[in-house]
């Protein structure tokens, strides 16, 4: 039993271990270091500001918080796919002689990304006070939800890519324009109500629609559809799933092609 | 007696692919390469079996593609057997490249802690014996610079410290006896015998063959995948020269 448990820490360790390497390698030699996590999207925010409020004069009501509180998330999600491409690729050395759960690397990259989107938060709780109502109790209840539903869905999607990837390398040029059109087909800039209902229909097969729309649901109106939210928990236990049989697969003869 | 590590009938193939093919080979070759075209399969092992006792230190010798390291890949369980299967009962510590975990960018005390947690301490452990490591590899006060500073010496150093500070249990090691300068080959030798000596089960891949002799209980010869002779060491180093002349 003690030897489960110290067997039990140690992965949890390596786990952690391999995360704050990823966030640590990300801000290595640069001045401001992990400043440019809270940075990144404060630039961002006034940047659509300028393009969307003052150039565009969108009519649209709250736009720019409309537009972030999908972003944020959406962020996280397509960080960890461009990166957990090369992941496996990337850790060669690792994989071939040192003997470790290799869905770690994966599991630490989108955790370190994730990091992005809490950074991220205050911005969006600042919108929340400043256009709506300001965060109710239901924030608790619905983020980490709503974290662990996206995270199972990365980390289905991470998953077979980066292990796809090893075997065909074209894989990382193919995601990078499935991303940037998946951003597009999801309801992100525009609402789901938007698309014309003869449309709307294929938007349901888009793994992040009901996800973002849920995002967008807590964040701008502290409301909770559990009916988005069920059917965004089904789609990332398909496409979870789907992952692991690719990763275990694929995996047996990693070697050779690596 | 416990058998530490059983290896039984183990094949393992490598396809013999030649540069990729591009996109117009791909298209014109589709059949072929559906089919799978089993000529163009390199079999590294073939039809290997033998056993390992606890605390007993196996070598192996064998020219340069007898599969020797291709073996310890498969008991560390980084790469897995076409057939055939292999059993390990214990915590493997491999020393098979040297600081492969390594990352230039971190430093030595960030890396130790990285590396000795993927050779099967937990964070605690490290951290507790960071100061022997760091005695050990005699890098002084780089302990605390980015591995991508040092000279190979001490990156090599480093990467040893590490490895033979987490108790190992089951040691793979693939010919990396010369480590450092004479001093440190010394201490480095030392190290390993006494953890040997001291009940750690050893699998031995080595060109040294007076580290053979000395070191190991049984030794097993490698030509093409299989094994040419088993036994006393003494025997079997003999055989391997009189064959290679």
């Amino acid at each position: 039993m003690a030897l489960m448990n110290s067997e039990f820490r140690r992965k949890i360790d390596l786990l952690l271990l391999l995360t704050k390497k990823e966030i640590t390698l990300k801000y290595k030699r640069t001045v401001l270091g992990v400043i440019w996590s809270l940075l990144n999207p404060v630039l961002f925010a006034l940047v659509l500001f300028i393009a969307f409020k003052i150039f565009m004069r969108i009519q649209m009501e709250n736009y720019i918080f409309f537009f972030l509180s999908a972003l944020f998330p959406w962020n996280w999600f397509s960080a960890s796919i461009t990166v957990a491409t090369g992941t496996l690729i990337g850790n060669v050395h690792l994989i071939k002689k040192v003997r470790f759960p290799r869905h770690f690397l994966i599991l630490s990259t989108i955790i370190a990304q994730l990091v992005n989107l809490l950074f991220a938060l205050p911005i969006i709780v600042g919108f929340s006070y400043f256009y709506g109502e300001g965060p109710g109790i239901s924030w608790l209840l619905a983020v980490p939800i709503l974290i662990v539903i996206q995270f199972i869905v990365t980390m289905g999607i991470c998953m077979a890519i980066s292990m796809v990837n090893a075997y065909f390398r074209d894989m990382e040029y193919i995601i990078g324009i499935a991303v940037t059109m998946l951003f597009w087909v999801t309801p992100i800039i525009y609402p789901l109500n938007m698309v014309p209902k003869a449309y709307r229909i294929y938007l349901i097969f888009n793994p992040l629609t009901h996800l973002i729309t849920a995002w967008r649901d807590i964040f701008m109106s502290n409301s909770i559809d559990w009916g988005d939210i069920g059917i965004s928990f089904g789609i990332s236990m398909i496409f979870f799933f789907l992952g692991i049989l690719v990763f275990k697969r694929l995996g047996k003869r990693l070697d050779e092609v690596l | 007696m416990n058998y530490i590590v059983e290896v039984e009938n183990v094949w393992k193939r490598f396809p013999m692919r030649r540069e990729r093919p591009g996109f117009k080979e791909f298209i014109v070759n589709l059949p072929r390469f559906i089919k799978r075209d089993e000529n163009s399969n390199f079999w590294a092992l073939k039809d290997l079996s033998f056993k390992v006792k606890e605390g007993e230190c196996l070598g192996i010798v064998g020219k340069n593609g007898a599969g020797k390291s291709t073996l310890l890949s498969l008991i560390l369980g980084t790469i897995y057997p076409t057939r055939g299967n292999i059993k390990v009962s214990q915590k493997v510590t491999p020393l098979l490249e040297l600081g492969a975990g390594f990352h230039p960018d971190l430093t030595g005390r960030e890396n130790i802690l990285i590396n000795g947690v993927l050779l099967g301490l937990t964070k605690g452990e490290v951290t507790k014996r960071m100061e022997e490591i760091a005695a050990f590899s005699e890098i002084g006060e780089f302990i605390d610079m980015p591995v991508r500073t040092y000279s190979t010496g001490m990156y090599l150093r480093l990467a040893f410290a590490i490895a033979i500070n987490t108790d190992p249990q089951l040691l793979l090691i693939d010919d990396i006896l010369a480590v450092g300068d004479e001093t440190f080959q010394q201490k480095s030798r030392e190290a390993l015998i006494r953890l040997i000596k001291g009940g750690a089960t050893t699998i031995l891949v080595s060109h040294n063959l007076a580290a053979i002799r000395e070191m190991c209980d049984k030794a097993i010869w490698l030509v093409e995948g299989k094994i040419g002779a088993e036994g006393e060491p003494e025997r079997v180093v003999e055989e391997y020269v009189r064959h290679t002349g």
